[in-house]
């Protein structure tokens, strides 16, 4: 059974900040919405975690949440009990249920060791980084065996370097325990990196949902795609310059990421480099063709300024 | 040279603590001994003091004294402590028409000891609500609450001053708590009251020691509501001190001094006994 979202509906004073969001989470799914600042994705999270009242719609849990499998929001920033160590939060949810001392010592101790907390064990949350205070959030609400587990933004305190690390964590904890579990983010490559399933919320609106290889090569309209990254509009009198034919070609424009795009040097060409801009890893090229520039990334750095090229579509197979 | 002119930009503070603090506690500990009273003195150095050691009625009036001032500081701090965490969790609206709780904060103390004695004397407004309601068949029948030989007037008139104070100084740690806390603490499993115990009681409990302190300390040496209010066997300490210095023999200052120095270093050995417990617990919670 599915945790199912009803045309979810809220208003607040006056204005709407989510309109009619619908979708599931399978049983052991972990799934992101992704959306700028300010769309309303935490507000969608307190609806799921029952701390707000949607105006209109449900959620409608496979099994209603109970104390003993409660919804668990992780908070951006984590929440700690500051006067409790990291085995004092963890075992709070097991304190709270009476458990027996040396269970809640044993079972706190397998956390410890899966979270890699062992010696953090008696430190204060003042006393820990972003990362660490991160996992005790995580393996505080996971020792309680959640019904739903929510993380609010769970890379945006993280160091860069970290937080590529820290989405595959989480994929796999998600994997190992089990528990479906919803992320909202903005962060889009580590929410590519862990999710089954993407939704992309936009302007209040679940504008998109569905794998995220899916939503990243195929976005249903022009805001998606944008959202996603940079992309380039060919329209229809440009297919043949594009070498754009078959089934494809009957599409009345095609949205085409700069990474799909490769540049071929040819004299004459319809396409003129316009600027070169060395962005680490790729090159990013600004092609001017007709009355229009595109944006192409390569790993070839061969192109000048001024240089006349051909610019092509690379075939399905190869995106 | 820098001594002197840090001694000398300290003096604002220095000039009167020394004339009047310490001169103060010079002057009543050498009374006490038997210098510098007003009479000459015959006594040995401390007769004072064995005096009122081996009086009953003293040993009677500081446990009567201390009784008064435990249980109106704990009463004050445990009502000041709910009183404190229900206001915060009302609405913004609310809390500020919840402001009206710092009234009594402004009123004096002789004036709280006047509304507690006007309400609950036997001739009081509550005595004669219960009569007119029926509840009692004459007014002498109200409970002699005031006088029941438990200073029970006292500690409703210094709950009523204390109650407030200590909700002020809660409300402030209060008001830098986030209650997101809470949430977590309810979304974890934990009740209402485990997670009052377990997560907020801990954040205040340091303006809680500090209000208890103060107002306990209060409570045992004030003298404005123990003279409306006090009862006369055993009195509080303040009334009887008051009593040996203006209404005895000018011979028994000696004693009253004693009293006063007693006091003082009893509230100077609770003081030292709290910082000594305060900075043990701190030194653990030190890590937050």
């Amino acid at each position: 059974m599915d945790l199912t979202l009803k045309r979810i509906n809220k208003h607040f004073k006056g204005r709407t900040v989510l309109e009619d969001i619908s979708f599931d989470v399978g049983p052991r799914e972990l799934v992101s919405i992704i959306g700028p600042s300010g769309v309303g994705k935490t507000t969608l999270l307190k609806i799921i975690a029952q701390l707000e009242q949607p105006t209109g719609g449900e959620v409608v849990f496979p099994e209603p949440p109970s104390r003993k499998h409660p919804v668990i929001l992780v908070f951006q920033d984590y929440v700690l009990f500051p006067g409790m160590t990291v085995r004092g939060n963890i075992g709070f949810g097991l304190k709270s249920r009476r458990i027996k001392k040396a269970e809640i010592r044993e079972r706190v101790d397998r956390m410890l060791e899966y979270f890699r907390l062992e010696e953090q064990s008696g430190h204060y949350p003042a006393q820990l980084s972003a990362g660490q205070k991160q996992r005790v959030a995580i393996a505080r609400a996971m020792i309680i065996n959640p019904a739903v587990l929510l993380l609010d933004e769970p890379f945006a305190n993280l160091d860069r370097s970290l937080k590529m690390e820290t989405a595959g964590f989480i994929r796999k904890t998600q994997k190992e325990f089990g528990i479906p579990t919803i992320s909202v983010t903005h962060d889009l490559e580590e929410a590519f990196a862990m999710s089954d399933r993407i939704g992309i919320l936009l302007d209040g609106r679940l504008k998109q949902y569905d794998a995220p290889k899916e939503i990243y090569f195929h976005p249903n309209s022009y805001d998606v795609a944008r959202f996603l990254g940079p992309v380039n509009i060919i329209p229809r009198n440009l297919y043949q310059l594009f070498g754009i034919n078959g089934e494809r070609g009957q599409q009345d424009r095609i949205l085409a990421r700069p990474e799909n795009l490769v540049l071929e040097p040819l004299e004459n060409g319809a396409g003129r480099i316009q600027e070169v801009t060395f962005a680490g890893h790729y090159i990013v090229y600004s092609v001017s063709l007709q009355d229009r520039v595109f944006t192409v990334y390569s790993h070839q750095d061969s192109f000048r300024p001024g240089q006349e090229v051909a610019l092509k579509i690379k075939p399905y197979g190869e995106q | 040279m820098k001594s002197a002119k840090l001694l000398l930009r300290l003096s604002p503070l220095l000039i009167p603590y020394l004339i009047l603090f310490c001169g103060g506690v010079f002057l009543t500990v050498g009374q006490s001994l038997g210098f510098l009273t007003p009479l000459p003195y015959t006594g040995g150095t401390f007769e004072a003091y064995t005096q009122l050691f081996s009086d009953p009625h003293f040993l009677a009036s500081f446990l009567f004294s201390l009784q008064v001032a435990l249980a109106s500081a704990l009463l004050s701090v445990t009502a000041g402590t709910l009183l404190a965490y229900w206001v915060w969790k009302l609405p913004q609206r609310l809390q500020t028409a919840a402001i009206v709780y710092k009234i009594p904060l402004i009123l004096p103390h002789i004036a709280v000891a006047f509304v507690v004695l006007i309400f609950w004397s036997r001739s009081g407004i509550v005595a004669s609500l219960a009569h007119s309601l029926g509840l009692i068949d004459a007014m002498q029948e109200f409970p002699n609450l005031l006088y029941s030989g438990w200073g029970l007037g006292m500690i409703l008139a210094y709950s009523l001053k204390g109650t407030p104070f200590a909700m002020l100084l809660i409300m402030a740690l209060l008001l830098r708590f986030d209650s997101r806390q809470i949430q977590a603490a309810y979304m974890l499993g934990a009740s209402r009251l485990q997670t009052f115990f377990r997560v907020v009681l801990p954040r205040i409990a340091p303006a809680m020691q500090t209000g208890f302190i103060i107002l306990f300390l209060y409570s045992f040496g004030a003298f404005d509501i123990p003279y409306l209010l006090s009862e006369s066997r055993p009195g509080m300490l303040s009334v009887n001190v008051y009593n040996l210095y203006f209404k005895r023999d000018l011979a028994r200052r000696p004693e009253a001094m004693a009293m006063l120095t007693f006091m003082f270093c009893f509230a100077v050995l609770l003081i030292v006994a709290y910082s000594k417990i305060v900075n043990r617990l701190e030194d653990a919670e030190r890590k937050i």
